[in-house]
């Protein structure tokens, strides 16, 4: 992978971490590093732009309701009818993911995207400095061998967000970290 | 500061020494897309009324949003009073003190603060240690706004869509009626050049 080629597609790292050969050249690249931290400074503060604005979004909404007395009484008769006829699928199921000495360090939060497909969001920080600051994320299910979910990259104050793709129709019971090439030497779990 | 037409200001004569190529350019850079926010406010406390009205374009919504979360409603009053202090406070502006959108997002809460208080509204729970202090995440937020100003529409679009509205990078090629490639290819454009900027803003 030419140099131009791996700066042009660095963004992606930020949603995709399972990418060996473009990591590769990162590991290897000081600019690249550069970037790519840049690149998440940008990101991190889009998000935050967003969560923000969804804040600013239901706190309006809130104000509005609390106006309208009948139709927040409304609104509370929907969602009481929903919660019991509709079938909890969209569940959100979050793992708290430990060191050995069992301080928590992040979170592995499951989402139903559909039938075939489960999104993984892990969100961790103060993962142990790592030398090529990779890791693997591991999944494993109630029923089945461990899984790889893929790679992910953590900045030099260990703290990482990235999201993954599990097939949907497990029941995803533990997951765990390690580093890449040592599936045995777990630095943190659930 | 708008209340003169600027055919009747009257400007300083240019010293001899200054030739005209000289002086357009130095104007146009200050104020032109490419200058940093740095830049724009050093302009603004030269009296450069271009720069200013780039910084207002660039920090007009960021602005309003900053005053909305304190004051609430009928903001515009605010955000124009923002502005003002912004024209007359620009020479304060210390680049070794900290970045500029810091200084713009502190001197916005401050000011949204004494509206507030000028209207006898009291503070809501959540504001009330508000002193103005502006704190690192805050301050890339209020950033981040202004930079996406920046972005040509179409990769303003894509990173808005997709971060601001949830859409996945399908949902966008659907929505603006493009091929998947083009959404990927303004999506890495747009963030390589808001980190190319915050680099700048931050170096």
């Amino acid at each position: 992978m030419t140099h131009e080629h791996a700066w042009t597609r660095l963004p992606d790292l930020l949603d995709d971490r399972d990418q060996p050969e473009l990591l590769a050249h990162v590991a290897a690249c000081h600019d690249c590093q550069r970037q790519l931290f840049l690149l998440g400074r940008v990101d991190r503060a889009l998000r935050g732009a967003a969560a923000a604005r969804r804040n600013e979004r239901r706190r309006f909404r809130r104000g509005r309701w609390l106006r309208f007395p009948a139709g927040l009484a409304a609104a509370a008769v929907a969602v009481l009818l929903v919660m019991m006829f509709l079938p909890h699928t969209a569940a959100t199921h979050a793992f708290t993911l430990r060191t050995a000495a069992g301080r928590p360090i992040g979170q592995a939060i499951l989402n139903r995207s559909d039938t075939e497909n489960t999104s993984l969001t892990l969100v961790a920080r103060g993962l142990p400095a790592h030398r090529r600051d990779t890791y693997v994320l591991w999944a494993g299910a109630t029923n089945g061998r461990p899984t790889t979910v893929g790679r992910f990259m953590v900045d030099p104050t260990g703290a990482c967000r990235a999201r993954f793709n599990l097939p949907g129709g497990h029941r995803w019971a533990r997951f765990w970290v390690t580093p890449p090439g040592q599936p045995h030497a777990v630095v943190a779990t659930t | 500061m708008t209340g003169v037409p600027a055919s009747k200001r009257v400007m300083a004569p240019v010293p001899d020494d200054v030739i005209p190529q000289q002086l357009d350019r130095a104007t146009a850079d200050s104020a032109s897309p490419a200058a940093s926010d740095a830049e724009l406010l050093r302009a603004i406390g030269e009296g450069s009324e271009p720069a200013f009205e780039e910084l207002r374009h660039r920090y007009r919504r960021a602005i309003e949003r900053a005053c909305r979360q304190i004051v609430g409603g009928d903001l515009e009053d605010c955000a124009q009073e923002v502005f003002v202090r912004i024209w007359r406070k620009a020479s304060l502006y210390d680049r070794d003190r900290g970045s500029a959108p810091a200084w713009l997002l502190t001197l916005a809460r401050r000011t949204a603060l004494n509206v507030r208080r000028r209207r006898e509204l009291p503070l809501p729970d959540e504001l009330a240690d508000e002193t103005g202090a502006v704190e690192p995440p805050d301050v890339d937020r209020f950033w981040v706004e202004a930079a996406l100003e920046r972005l040509p529409e179409r990769e303003r679009r894509v990173l808005e869509l997709a971060y601001f509205h949830d859409l996945s990078q399908s949902a966008i090629a659907a929505e603006l009626r493009v091929p998947l490639g083009s959404v990927k290819s303004w999506t890495r454009r747009g963030l390589h050049r808001l980190a190319t900027i915050l680099d700048e803003e931050t170096a």
